[in-house]
C-alpha cells in the first residue's frame, strides 16, 4: 500500500487515487470551503455517487463527502475476511425492538464508492406493480413514480455497469439485452436451478454487476470469491470503479475520510452547506444544494442531528416520517449437505436466482414477494452462521466445519412491510466526533413472518429436491435497509417527492435507499442507482426551467412537477 | 510436468502452422516459374505439355489441401491440448484429439512436400480417422452440453463443450482425403471426388467450414458480448468467402475468381492476426501475461482463430485447381 487509506485522505492536493492502477493517482478539481458549490452530496454509494457523476458530467460543480476512507481494490484489498471488515460500517450504533437488526456488515458500508464496494453485486429490477404496491397489490404505499420511465433509468444503469445477465430474463415486461453475458454456474447455482426444475419453477443466471468480459482497464472476474468483502480485481462494477471515476473526469470533487456531522440551513429555510469533519477538524462547506445518500441510517441520523430552532424535530421533517418506515429485507436461508463437492466460494456467490415468488401472486399468504438465490459463505462467515444461527460450538463446529466443500444453501432476498414503529432514531450517546448516535428499532409484522415461513418451507423442499441432507433452516438474518425518507405526492405522507427533493427545504435533496416507499423482493442496489440517474435528468429539467434557483418561497410543496403528474395519472 | 507438456504442445504446432502458413501467403505463385524455365519443346506438341501442366496443378492444390488440413490440424492440437487440459482430461476420451490431430498434422507435412501424383495409403487412413474423431467429438460434444442442466441452453452454448468445435478436425480428414483423391486423378481427365468435380466439390466444403466456423466464432464472441470492435472481424468476412466459394462451386467453367482468391488471402490473414488479437485478449486478463498458466486457459483461446486460415488456403487450392482444371 503506498500509503494509509485509513488514516489520512488520499483525494487531496489536486489528485484522486485511480482505482485501476497500483499507487496511480488521477488528476481532481478541488474546491475552497468558501465557494458555495452546485452541490454538495453527502454520501458517494450507489445513490450519491451516481448522482456525482451525473450531476457533474450535466455542469454541475460537485463535491461528494464519504466518511469513509478511498480504496485502490487492487491493493488494499487482501483475500482474508477479518481484514476486509475494514469496509464495513462499525462506528457505535444502538439497535433495539422485537427483532434487533444486525448492522454492520452486509448492510452498511464506510468507503468511497459505499457499500457497493462490498455488495452482492445482483442488480435485479423492480417488478413493475411494486412501484403501485397499494394500489394494485393492496399493502405498503405508492412509489410517486411510473415503472416505464423506470425502465429506461434500469437501462442506463445496466450499461454503465455493464451487467452480466441471461440473454432473455424469465419475468416480467420486456428489457433490453444485458450489456455482458451471464457468468458460468458454480455448482451452488446448479443446486438452485435444479431444485426450481424439480419445483416446477423457472430460474435464471442472476444478473450481475461483475464483468464477464474486459472493459477498459477493468478485468473480467477471476471467480475469486471474495466479492463481498470487496473485489480486488475490479471487475465488481462498483461505484468506486465506474461512477466515481466517471465523477472526477467530469470536474467532481470527492472528499474522503470526512464525516458531515450537519447540515446548515440559513433563516430563509435553505440549506447553506455542511459541516464536516477530515483531519481532526470541523469545516463548513458552502453549497446552493444539498444531497443527503447516507442510507436509511445515517440519512436520517444526519437530518435528526442538524434540528435547529426552525426545525426543532430534524430538517425536512413536517411530516414526521424522518427515520420512520425503515424496512430491511429478510434475508433467511436453508442449507444443507451434498453428497457432491460443491464449493459454492468458487464465484460470485449468487450466480443463479428465481424470482418465481416476486411475480407470482397465487399460493401466497402475505403481501409481498421474495426471490431467491444461490449461495456461497466464506469461511469465517460460515462458521459464524454455524456458531450464531446454529448454536453449534467445539468439537460439533468443527465436525460440521469439515463438510463446508459440501455445503449447498438457498437464501432469500424478501420484502418486509413499511411500519413506522421502525425506525431510526437518536440515542444520547455521542461517537468518536462527537454526533449523537442512531438507535434503530425493528420487529418483524406478521406479514413478514409469513413471508419467510412460506420461503423457508418452499426452499427447503427444493433443497430436499436436489438430494441434499441434514437441511436446516436460518431464521433470522436481515439484508439491505430502506425507507426512512420515503418519496410521494403529498408533504403530509413523504419526505421528498419524485425528485427526491424534500418538501420542506427546497435545496435539500435525499438521494439513496430512504427514499423507497416499499422495498421489494430484489436487491435494491440498481433500483437505488436508476433513482439517481433520474434525479439528475430532473435536476438539470428544473435548472433549465429556472426552478432549481432555490428561494423560500420556492419550496417544493405545491410545485409537484407535471412529469410526476402525469407518472401518476398513467400508472395509478 | 502436465503443463511443459501442453506447452511444448503448443510451442511445436505454433512452429509448424507458421511454416504451413508464411509461405504459401507470401509466395507468388512460384508454379510458373518452373515452367518458364523448361526448355521448349516444339516437336512434342502442345497436348503433352498440357498434360503435364495439369498432372503438376493437380498435385499442387493436392499439396496445398494438404498444407490446407495441416493447418487446421495444427490448430486443433493446440486449442484441443489447451482446452482439454482445462477440462483436467477428466473423460479418457479426450487425448483424442491431441493424438488424432498430432498424426494429421505430421501426415499433412509429409504430403505437403510429397510431389508424387499417387495417394499414400498411410495418409488415407490418418485422415479418414481425423474425420472419424471430428465426427466423434461432436457427439461427445453435443452429450456433454444436453446433459447439463438447462440442457441447451446459451448458459451451456457458451460454457459446456463447444459444439462446432470437433468440426475442425473432421474439416481436416476431409481436406486430407480430398487431396488424397487429386493425387490419384490421372492427368487427362477431370480431378474428381467422388465423380463430382473435384475443384468445385472442395470449394464447397471449404465454403461451409467456414461457414460453421464463422458461427462458432459468433457464438463465442456473443457470450465475449463483442466488448472490443475487431471481434465482429470473423463474423463477417468469412461469410463474405464462403459465398464466394459457394459462388465459384456452383458457377461455369474457365473463371478467374481473382477476387475471391484475393479474399482467401485475406481470410487467411485473419486467422494469423485473430492469433495476436486473442494474445492480447489474454493480457486483459487479470495479471496479464506474467499470470499467463491461467489466463491462457481463460482467455480467448488463441489457436483457435487459424482454423480460418487452413480454410482459406483450402479455398486457394480449390480455385487453383479451378484455374488449370476449368472442369475440375
Amino acid at each position: 500500500m503506498s500509503d494509509d487509506a485509513l488514516h489520512s485522505p488520499r483525494a487531496r492536493h489536486g489528485r484522486a487515487p485511480d482505482v485501476f492502477r497500483p499507487g496511480g493517482w488521477v488528476p481532481m478539481r478541488e474546491y475552497d470551503n468558501d465557494e458555495a458549490v452546485d452541490f454538495a452530496i453527502i454520501g458517494t454509494g450507489a445513490g450519491g455517487g451516481t448522482l456525482a457523476c451525473k450531476l457533474a458530467e450535466y455542469g454541475f460543480s460537485v463535491v461528494a463527502f464519504d466518511a469513509g476512507p478511498y480504496f485502490r481494490p487492487l491493493e488494499d484489498f487482501a483475500s482474508d475476511e477479518s481484514e476486509q471488515t475494514k469496509l464495513y460500517w462499525t462506528d457505535d450504533r444502538i439497535v433495539d425492538g422485537a427483532n434487533p437488526l444486525q448492522l454492520g456488515s452486509n448492510n452498511s458500508g464506510k468507503a468511497v464508492g459505499g457499500s457497493t464496494v462490498h455488495f452482492a453485486m445482483v442488480s435485479l429490477r423492480f417488478r413493475p406493480e411494486w412501484f403501485k404496491a397499494r394500489s394494485l397489490l393492496g399493502y405498503g404505499a405508492d412509489w410517486p413514480l411510473d415503472w416505464r420511465q423506470m425502465w429506461d433509468y434500469y437501462t442506463e444503469v445496466e450499461q454503465a455497469l455493464k451487467i452480466s445477465g441471461p440473454v432473455s430474463y424469465p419475468w416480467g415486461p420486456p428489457r433490453p439485452r444485458y450489456p455482458y453475458r451471464a457468468h458460468p454456474l458454480n455448482a451452488a447455482a446448479l443446486a438452485l436451478a435444479k431444485g426450481c426444475e424439480a419445483m416446477g419453477i423457472k430460474w435464471t443466471e442472476t444478473p450481475l454487476a461483475t464483468l464477464s468480459a474486459p472493459r477498459g482497464l477493468a478485468h473480467p472476474c477471476v471467480y475469486r470469491g471474495f466479492c463481498v468483502t470487496g473485489c480486488s480485481t475490479n471487475a465488481k462494477q462498483s461505484a468506486l470503479v465506474t461512477w466515481i471515476p466517471r465523477a472526477l473526469a467530469a470536474g467532481a470533487e470527492i472528499r474522503d475520510l470526512a464525516m458531515v456531522g450537519r447540515l446548515e440551513v440559513e433563516k430563509s429555510g435553505l440549506a447553506s452547506g455542511v459541516h464536516y469533519q477530515r483531519e481532526n477538524a470541523w469545516h463548513f462547506q458552502r453549497a446552493r444544494n444539498v444531497v443527503v445518500a447516507g442510507y436509511a441510517i445515517e440519512t436520517p441520523r444526519l437530518l435528526l442531528n442538524s434540528a435547529t430552532d426552525r426545525f426543532p424535530d430534524g430538517l425536512a421533517n413536517s411530516s414526521g416520517l424522518v427515520g420512520k418506515n425503515l424496512m430491511a429485507q429478510s434475508n433467511q436461508a436453508v442449507w444443507g449437505v451434498m453428497e457432491d463437492e460443491i464449493r459454492s466460494y468458487k464465484g460470485p456467490p449468487s450466480l443463479a436466482i428465481t424470482e418465481h415468488w416476486n411475480y407470482e401472486d397465487k399460493g401466497k399468504d402475505f403481501f409481498g414477494g421474495y426471490a431467491y438465490m444461490s449461495q456461497g459463505p466464506l469461511p469465517q462467515l460460515w462458521a459464524n452462521t454455524l456458531t450464531g444461527a446454529r448454536g453449534l460450538w467445539g468439537a460439533r463446529l468443527v465436525e460440521q466445519m469439515k463438510d463446508y466443500n459440501h455445503v449447498v444453501g438457498l437464501k432469500i432476498v424478501g420484502e418486509m412491510l413499511p411500519q413506522e414503529s421502525n425506525r431510526v432514531t437518536l440515542a444520547d450517546e455521542t461517537d468518536q466526533y462527537g454526533l449523537r448516535i442512531p438507535r434503530v428499532t425493528y420487529a418483524w409484522c406478521d406479514n413478514d413472518k409469513r413471508l419467510i415461513d412460506h420461503s423457508l418451507k418452499f426452499m427447503s423442499r427444493a433443497l430436499g429436491a436436489v438430494g441434499a441432507r441434514d437441511i436446516w433452516t436460518q431464521d433470522d438474518d436481515t439484508c439491505h435497509l430502506n425507507g426512512t425518507a420515503r418519496m410521494g405526492v403529498d408533504p403530509d405522507t413523504s419526505v421528498v417527492n419524485a425528485d427526491c427533493r424534500s418538501w420542506d427545504i427546497a435545496n435539500l435533496w435525499i438521494c439513496d435507499g430512504s427514499v423507497f416507499p416499499t422495498v421489494g423482493g430484489a436487491n435494491p442496489s440498481l433500483t437505488i442507482q436508476a433513482i439517481a440517474c433520474r434525479t439528475a435528468d430532473r435536476i438539470r429539467v428544473l435548472a433549465r426551467r429556472g426552478e432549481l434557483e432555490a428561494s423560500a418561497r420556492l419550496v417544493a410543496r405545491p410545485q409537484l412537477s407535471r412529469e410526476v403528474s402525469h407518472a401518476a395519472k398513467a400508472s395509478g | 510436468m502436465n503443463r511443459a507438456v501442453d506447452l511444448a504442445l503448443l510451442g511445436g504446432a505454433a512452429v509448424a502452422l507458421s511454416g504451413l502458413m508464411v509461405g504459401p501467403i507470401l509466395a507468388t505463385d512460384p508454379k510458373r516459374i518452373p515452367l518458364q524455365h523448361q526448355p521448349r519443346r516444339p516437336e512434342s506438341g502442345l497436348p503433352v505439355r498440357r498434360a503435364r501442366q495439369q498432372e503438376a496443378a493437380t498435385v499442387r492444390a493436392a499439396r496445398g489441401l494438404n498444407r490446407a488440413a495441416g493447418t487446421l490440424a495444427a490448430s486443433v492440437l493446440a486449442d484441443s491440448s489447451i482446452e482439454h487440459y482445462r477440462g483436467s482430461f477428466k473423460n479418457r476420451a479426450m487425448v483424442t484429439p491431441l493424438i488424432v490431430s498430432a498424426m494429421t498434422l505430421a501426415t499433412s507435412i509429409h504430403g505437403t512436400s510429397d510431389m508424387r501424383p499417387s495417394a499414400h495409403k498411410a495418409r488415407d487412413i490418418t485422415y479418414l480417422l481425423a474425420a472419424a474423431t471430428g465426427l466423434l467429438g461432436t457427439g461427445f460434444h453435443f452429450y456433454n452440453v444436453g446433459k447439463r442442466v438447462g440442457g441447451f441452453s446459451w448458459q451451456n452454448l457458451f460454457y459446456g463443450a463447444p459444439l462446432g468445435a470437433p468440426m475442425a478436425i473432421l474439416l481436416s480428414g476431409l481436406l486430407g482425403f480430398c487431396s488424397e483423391r487429386l493425387r490419384e486423378s490421372r492427368a487427362a481427365s477431370r480431378p474428381e471426388i467422388f465423380h463430382l468435380p473435384a475443384g468445385r466439390t472442395i470449394a464447397a466444403v471449404a465454403g461451409a467450414g467456414l461457414l460453421g466456423t464463422s458461427g462458432e466464432a459468433g457464438l463465442l464472441h456473443f457470450r465475449g458480448a463483442y466488448h472490443n470492435p475487431f471481434m465482429a472481424v470473423p463474423v463477417t468476412l468469412p461469410p463474405i468467402g464462403a459465398v464466394l466459394l459457394m459462388r465459384a462451386a456452383a458457377g461455369k467453367a474457365g473463371r478467374e475468381h481473382a477476387f475471391s482468391r484475393v479474399w482467401m488471402r485475406l481470410l487467411a490473414l485473419v486467422g494469423l492476426a485473430g492469433v495476436a488479437f486473442h494474445a492480447y485478449g489474454v493480457s486483459r486478463n487479470m495479471g496479464g501475461w506474467r499470470n499467463w498458466s491461467q489466463n491462457v486457459l481463460n482467455g480467448p483461446p488463441i489457436p483457435a482463430p487459424p482454423s480460418f486460415a487452413g480454410l482459406a488456403l483450402a479455398g486457394l487450392a480449390a480455385l487453383g485447381l479451378m484455374k488449370e482444371h476449368p472442369h475440375a
